[in-house]
């Protein structure tokens, strides 16, 4: 547990240094913060001075400066407070673009076969909101605790000046209230992270289950059970909040308390100080009323540990899907555009592929020369997208070869001479020539229309209210399942790479849609493209020049 | 907008029962710190007072702290109670709404599943389905804080802020007047300074949200830019939409905190006026020393719960968005499918499917549109057609789970007679379809099962129960060929039995073992 904490810690850090945080800045930042907790502070100091002396009944003269201080005291809180916000918030937003820039970067740049194989949806979706709560680390963790640090320094100056003794009793004070709260707060929020987070994930399932399954517990009357498994993990949920809720109502209780020591100690020690004549009446005033505002900044504290503890773990998990170190080569980062259009014959050679762990495909010779298609076919399971990722060479032979025009296939080809189209590739949130500019970045407007043409999705672009400039994708119109396909087949069409590697094409296909796969195919037989299909569907076999097959 | 969802407190009971124990424990919160700031001028008057005080400065409020705790042991052991007792009723407030919170989430949560379920399975298909499990799970949790953070100091404003005020009041008026003056300027400019701004920061959010989509959009479609090499250049594009994203939120972010700054502002000046405002009149002697201290440490004590109730405002708006959700899904009526008589009994009944509609989701189209087809005992019937043309829709109201736009379902009944399901009771007719969904879930027999096993066991339910109709939704989608061959003979066996077989598959095998292949096709234009 502490091993595993001290590494997300570690995340935490890098990912800040990643973010380019300006120190400059930060101070800046913290400098403002601690203006308008220290004018809080600073008010009741002076506050308590001025009555203490107006008690005294001097002339109205002496109490003029305390009373325009105080009233200074009054304005510069909102106003620190309103800057101190502006400028962490500038820092955080900063940052945050910054590591999604360097994030974006180093997943580009690592090995192909860590990218090809992220879950597109889930994991990426998570991974804007990991960056942000990056960004909250600095507004709502770090800087509430420099400025704790920093006001409670400048309330144990002041203290510690007029009376040492009431300086450290308040000192003592404020570190309970600080560290013990911080130390109650984290185990809380590791708690949280352990069984709330599992406990939560059941709540979810079952959730989903029994709305989505509704009809069928209908049917079979079974909903019962279905309900009774949610209240199930409900209980279970209960018991790990409770196991994170304890800790943190402790370290609440632990504030009031040392919040109200050092109120009774400062007391004790100023009124017994000035019965003895140690100290004037205002010193005495100023000691012994100062606990009651000096407490705030650390009452920032556990919600600013819970927040660090959120940032850490989206820190790790930005650093597992991005690791820092990018094991990519530099040249696989600078491959981009595709560079060789000549034609190139694949070669497989008793070829066998086998991620880490993985029972190996069965061993597979054939060749593509340009102008043909061969399709690879197996039952679901059995290996042939890590097949198609082995040709693509992200991943190299478990046995055999694999050649690109006699040479083996290397990472680098990705993107030069070799294209893959995954079952699951991405239509992006923007109009639907710049997606099919995705694969080559020439495309014209005619030829985009004629490879929507080739795919059968004529009439659905005649009927789009701004044409090729229609927004698809997240945050545009709804497009269907089978024209998702045949779109995402149209942009392979317009890939340039002299091989073409296609991942169950016939998926989620009617028969139209088959039928705008052959053409397709035959379109990348006439440019002398090599092209590999690998599918469980044995009815697109005839729109492949040769079969091969993986299964035993 | 509305602080408290009178929703929450009047159907939820632990809410009701959360709200009544905090504000009693708000109260005995002010009532010590009350007590504290009268043993804190007690104690301090006599230091600060140039002659030996003589008469109580506190008034009559000055009854509750005895003049005696004047002396230092006395009021210390003042302190030390009412210390005490804060810390007891911090620790259990903190306690009591984490275990409030979390058991109004699960009630609601139980009851909006519940509902949900009930509401059938087009509206789980419509917008506002797709949102309910959001709403069931992640939405809810944001009631957590809600119940922690924001409402403990809601309720601390509505008991503490007055209650301190009455006792300034009782102690020095001018004080309170000053005080009484500010409090209701705080709501009036947080309002109107957002009112002033609403279409201003409605515009940057607006701008913010689409340039954060964009640039996930990007980073989402890594995968695919990577296969076809062309990953380098919008490394650049992150970072324009990202510092535009950043100008767009500080735009919006120095409108948002001018409520905040106000809030802040009055609240603190007012604190400094009310102790200036002191000096000056003790120096005249019009107040006591006891009395200006009290008012002094009570004057802050006022504001705070107000200052929190703006500090937790976000957490109040999700908090209430995600109630205003859950009830908007409990107060929706579901649609009722069939009548009031007896279900019939289907054994050796043809079922007649009669020009049904059902207009899909985004209403683009019907799926299935105007279909017709006739399942008759003892025969297998297939519907075959492209994905998305309404072959588990037309199963689905076939079977009496969902309404049909247009069209009806009948029955033609082995004595003869003839029942239409409008007429019927939906549940008796339903529990005698022996159904196969396309992803079964099997409620608890099914939780430690994958899904192919899940696949197998609600086969095995289906073929073996008793129910005359048996309706098997793309039964061969992830099987093998031999796996595929057994369903053929099983659903060939079981209408050979005698039993209705009704079949949405592609799989020609099954197709070919067909007694009759209806088509079920959704043209793209909804008719006029």
């Amino acid at each position: 547990m502490t091993g595993a904490t001290a590494a997300t810690r570690g995340a935490l850090r890098r990912a800040l240094r990643h973010a380019d945080v300006s120190r400059g800045r930060a101070a800046v930042a913290v400098w403002w913060g601690t203006a308008a907790i220290g004018s809080a502070v600073g008010l009741a100091a002076v506050a308590a001075w001025l009555i203490a002396r107006a008690a005294g009944m001097p002339s109205p003269a002496d109490l003029a400066i305390a009373a325009v201080v105080v009233r200074f005291f009054g304005i510069g809180r909102g106003l620190f407070r309103y800057l101190e916000r502006l400028s962490s918030h500038d820092i955080a937003l900063r940052g945050v673009v910054t590591l999604r820039v360097r994030v974006y970067e180093r997943l580009a740049a690592g090995h192909p076969s860590r990218v090809l194989t992220l879950s597109r949806g889930q994991v990426l979706a998570r991974l804007g909101a990991d960056i942000d709560a990056v960004g909250d680390a600095v507004v709502r963790g770090l800087l509430p605790c420099a400025v704790a640090v920093t006001v409670s320094g400048i309330a144990i100056a002041i203290s510690a000046a007029l009376v040492p003794a009431a300086g450290a009793a308040l000192a003592a004070c404020l570190l309970v209230a600080g560290l013990g709260a911080a130390a109650l707060t984290l185990r809380s929020a590791r708690a949280a992270a352990g069984m709330g987070v599992e406990a939560d994930a059941r709540i979810a399932e079952r959730a989903l289950a029994a709305i989505e399954s509704a009809p069928e517990h209908r049917v079979w009357g079974t909903q019962d059970g279905s309900l009774a498994g949610l209240a199930e993990a409900e209980v279970e949920g209960r018991a790990a909040h409770e196991a994170a809720a304890r800790p943190a109502a402790l370290a609440s209780a632990v504030q009031t308390l040392a919040a109200g020591a050092a109120l009774i100690a400062s007391i004790a020690i100023a009124v017994t100080q000035a019965n003895a004549g140690l100290i004037g009446p205002t010193t005495a005033a100023v000691v012994a009323l100062l606990p009651l505002a000096a407490f705030e900044a650390v009452g920032a504290i556990p919600a600013a540990v819970m927040q660090l503890a959120r940032s850490s773990a989206a820190a790790a998990r930005i650093d597992e899907l991005a690791p820092t170190k990018a094991t990519g080569t530099p040249e696989a980062a600078t491959a981009s555009a595709p560079t060789q259009a000549r034609p190139v014959t694949l070669e497989a050679r008793d070829l066998s592929a086998a991620w880490p762990a993985m029972t190996p495909t069965t061993p597979v010779s054939f060749t593509v020369a340009p102008g043909e298609v061969v399709a690879v076919v197996g039952a679901s399971g059995i290996g042939k997208t890590t097949l198609l990722a082995t040709l693509a060479g992200v991943l190299a032979p478990h046995a055999g070869e694999a050649l690109l025009d006699g040479r083996p296939a290397s990472v680098e080809d990705l993107g030069p001479s070799v294209a893959v189209t995954s079952e699951d590739a991405h239509l992006f949130g923007t109009s639907v020539i710049e997606n099919l500019r995705v694969a080559r970045g020439d495309v014209d407007e005619d030829e985009a229309a004629r490879a929507l043409a080739a795919v059968g999705l004529s009439s659905w672009l005649d009927a789009l209210p701004d044409g090729l400039d229609t927004l698809v994708g997240s945050g545009g119109g709804t497009v269907s399942g089978g024209e998702r396909r045949r779109l995402l087949l149209a942009r392979a069409s317009l890939a340039p790479q002299p091989v073409q590697l296609i991942d169950e094409p016939g998926e989620h296909l009617d028969a139209a849609g088959r039928e705008a796969l052959r053409a397709v195919l035959d379109g990348m037989r006439q440019r002398g493209r090599s092209v590999v299909i690998v599918t469980h569907d044995l009815s697109l076999l005839d729109a492949a020049d040769r079969t091969v097959s993986l299964d035993a | 907008m509305r602080p408290l969802d009178p929703r929450l407190i009047a159907r939820i009971g632990p809410a009701r029962r959360y709200v009544i124990v905090t504000a009693a424990l708000g109260l005995a919160t002010a009532v010590a710190i009350g007590l504290q700031a009268f043993v804190i001028a007690r104690v301090i008057g006599p230091v600060l007072a140039p002659a030996p005080l003589t008469e109580d400065g506190l008034g009559w409020l000055g009854s509750l702290v005895p003049v005696a705790a004047r002396d230092l042991s006395v009021a210390i052991a003042w302190l030390a109670v009412i210390v005490g007792a804060r810390v007891a009723i911090t620790w259990l407030q903190e306690r009591l709404a984490h275990r409030a919170g979390v058991d109004v989430v699960a009630e609601l949560r139980g009851r909006v599943v519940e509902h949900a379920a009930r509401l059938g399975p087009r509206w789980a298909a419509s917008g506002d389905g797709a949102k309910v499990t959001t709403t069931a799970t992640r939405g809810l949790d944001g009631l957590l804080p809600y119940f922690v953070r924001y409402l403990p100091q809601l309720l601390l404003a509505c008991t503490v802020t007055p209650l301190m005020l009455t006792v300034v009041l009782g102690l020095d008026w001018i004080s309170a007047a000053i005080i009484a003056a500010t409090v209701p300027l705080v709501p009036l400019f947080m309002v109107l300074i957002g009112l002033l701004t609403r279409e201003r920061s409605a515009r940057h959010l607006d701008a913010m949200e689409r340039l954060a989509a964009r640039t996930l959009d990007l980073i989402a479609g890594l995968p695919t830019l990577r296969a076809l090499g062309r990953h380098v250049g919008p490394a650049r594009r992150v970072r324009e939409l990202g510092d535009a994203q950043r100008r767009a939120t500080m735009g919006s972010l120095r409108i948002a905190f001018l409520s905040g700054m106000v809030l802040e502002l009055l609240t603190t000046l007012a604190v400094a006026l009310v102790a200036v405002t002191l000096g000056f009149r003790l120096l005249y002697g019009e107040v006591s020393v006891e009395t200006a201290l009290a008012v002094l440490v009570l004057a802050p004590e006022v504001y705070l719960p107000v200052r929190n109730v703006g500090t937790h405002f976000h957490a109040s708006a999700d908090g209430l968005a995600a109630a205003d959700a859950a009830f908007a899904v409990l107060e929706t009526e579901p649609v009722v499918v069939g009548g009031s008589a007896d279900a019939p009994d289907l054994a050796g009944a043809s079922l007649e499917v009669d020009g049904i509609a059902v207009a899909t989701p985004d209403g683009m189209r019907n799926a299935p549109a105007d279909l017709t087809f006739e399942a008759r005992p003892g025969t297998i019937t297939a519907l075959v057609g492209p994905n998305g043309d309404g072959k588990s829709t037309a199963l689905l109201v076939l079977m009496g789970l969902m309404a049909a736009d247009s069209g009806r379902v009948r029955a033609r009944l082995a004595d003869g007679g003839v029942a239409a399901l409008d007429d019927v009771d939906s549940l008796g007719w339903s529990r005698q379809f022996a159904w196969v969904p396309q992803r079964p879930d099997l409620g608890v027999a099914g939780r430690t099962l994958s899904l192919g096993q899940r696949e197998r066991v609600a086969l095995t339910r289906a073929l073996e129960s008793d129910r005359p109709v048996l309706v098997l939704d793309e039964p061969t989608a992830h099987l093998d060929h031999a796996a595929r061959a057994e369903i053929v003979a099983a659903a060939r066996a079981a209408a050979q039995a005698g039993r209705t077989v009704i079949v949405a598959t592609h799989e020609p095998e099954l197709v070919e073992a067909a007694d009759a292949v209806v088509t079920v096709a959704a043209p793209r234009e909804v008719a006029p």
